[in-house]
């Protein structure tokens, strides 16, 4: 039945498909996000390389009359965000504005970190409370590496974001307790987002946020009405 | 996957199916397989994950090697129905010229099948940049493209220019595919595995 052989062709290409697509639905919810982030280090150093060439070469960058590697690197602007790798839920945000970076990840309910750090020379370091950490590179399209939020790594690779998209923040006092609120809003304008009740504690504890209304830039928390703060690198707003 | 078979079939009693429904029905069928890719993509919530390959170091690498490889068995492709169809000058086509075009096809398309399930589950059709946008766009018409090809191939009666012509397009998509994943990949990652 020689006729029939493109057609065998293209019903074998399906069913590979079909159990391609099977496999991966089967994997995505066992899939240990620590043990998936071993595997997706950026470990090679051309990859740093490329991305501090592209980072200083990039639009914001190059609008610097300066010459000066360095002073590229302090005019580069940018802001990420997305999904982390392994995660449905949890996700990263990350603003750098110069050399200062900022940094939320986020699973939309306990687990999360507001980090602090550097971009320099393609590479980024962050840290924050409880033992956060983010590495990773970025150039002028992407941010990519770890992040320890809560005692769990996740391996991202983000791209960059235009507002609404990016990553916003509140704080508030209520009864002496000091509420810190973060969220994420993803390109596809899903917004993952997660309140700290007590902000000022080396180890805040976090729930789900209340939704973030971007337009009027307003969540409800319960009677309380938190002003929401755009965090971004490109503008330099929350720097 | 143009050789004529080197038995020749004889031809169906009375198959009254015209000339015209020939290469609708395909076409059909084709526009649905893209159009099925594409509301899936876009409807689908990416995951940021799906099956993997050990031995690189993450999946946008496994996926532009597997995406180069198929492009240079597409290349072998076009070079294989040039001969084929006598466009070369000076080469006779050899006996195993159909049996090549037809594994090089094959093997690029299953090569291709893996990278398409990994872009449409953890990634979906997007449209943030114009590269995302036309490597969708590219990706759900390819494998639409390819499905014409396949249902066109064994019917009789066809305009000659028909296969070079539909074959040329499902080519042109994969170059185009590889040009907005893997070429823009390595260029911005470094090559390695």
């Amino acid at each position: 039945m020689k006729r029939n052989t493109p057609l065998i062709t293209l019903l074998t290409g399906a069913v590979l498909g079909i159990v391609l697509l099977v496999a991966s639905m089967l994997a995505t919810p066992s899939k240990a996000p620590a043990g998936y982030a071993g595997a997706a280090t950026p470990t090679p150093a051309s990859a740093a390389t490329v991305a501090s060439s592209s980072a200083a070469a990039s639009p914001t960058a190059a609008a610097s009359s300066s010459s000066a590697t360095a002073s590229a690197n302090a005019q580069f602007r940018a802001d990420y965000a997305g999904r982390v790798k392994g995660g449905i839920h949890a996700s990263v945000a990350i603003s750098i504005h110069g050399t200062q970076a900022v940094a939320y990840a986020c699973n939309g309910s306990s687990v999360e970190a507001w980090l602090s750090g550097t971009a320099s020379g393609g590479r980024l370091a962050l840290t924050g409370k409880n033992g956060a950490v983010l590495t990773g590179n970025y150039d002028s399209r992407r941010a990519f590496g770890n992040v320890s939020a809560d005692g769990i790594t996740y391996a991202f690779s983000v791209h960059t974001v235009k507002k609404p998209s990016g990553l916003y923040r509140a704080t508030a006092d209520v009864r002496g307790a000091k509420i810190k609120a973060g969220w994420i809003v993803l390109p596809d304008g899903t917004e993952v987002g997660s309140l700290e009740s007590n902000a000022d504690s080396a180890a805040p504890s976090a729930t789900a946020a209340p939704p973030l209304d971007v337009t009027t830039g307003t969540a409800q928390d319960g009677s309380t009405v938190l002003h929401v703060l755009s965090i971004s690198g490109v503008t330099g707003s929350g720097f | 996957m143009t050789a004529p078979p080197t038995i020749p079939m004889p031809l169906p009693p009375q198959r009254a199916a015209s000339g015209a429904a020939k290469i609708v029905v395909p076409s059909l069928i084709g526009a649905l397989v893209a159009l099925t890719l594409g509301i899936y993509g876009r409807l689908h919530h990416p995951t940021g994950i799906a099956v993997n390959i050990a031995g690189f170091s993450s999946p946008g690498y496994v996926k532009s090697w597997l995406a180069t490889v198929a492009t240079v068995f597409a290349l072998v492709q076009v070079g294989s129905a040039l001969v084929m169809y006598g466009k070369v000058p000076h080469v006779a086509a050899p006996s195993w010229i159909g049996a090549l075009h037809r594994w090089s096809g094959r093997l690029a398309f299953f090569l291709a099948v893996p990278v398409a399930i990994h872009c449409l589950y953890a990634l979906g059709f997007q449209n943030y940049s114009t590269r995302v946008l036309l490597h969708s766009l590219a990706g759900c018409a390819f494998f639409g493209a390819f499905t014409v090809k396949m249902l066109i191939l064994p019917k009789r009666g066809l305009p000659g220019w028909l296969l070079p012509v539909v074959g040329a397009l499902v080519f042109t998509l994969l170059v185009v595919l590889w040009f907005t994943s893997a070429y823009w990949f390595f260029s911005t990652f470094g090559i390695h595995r």
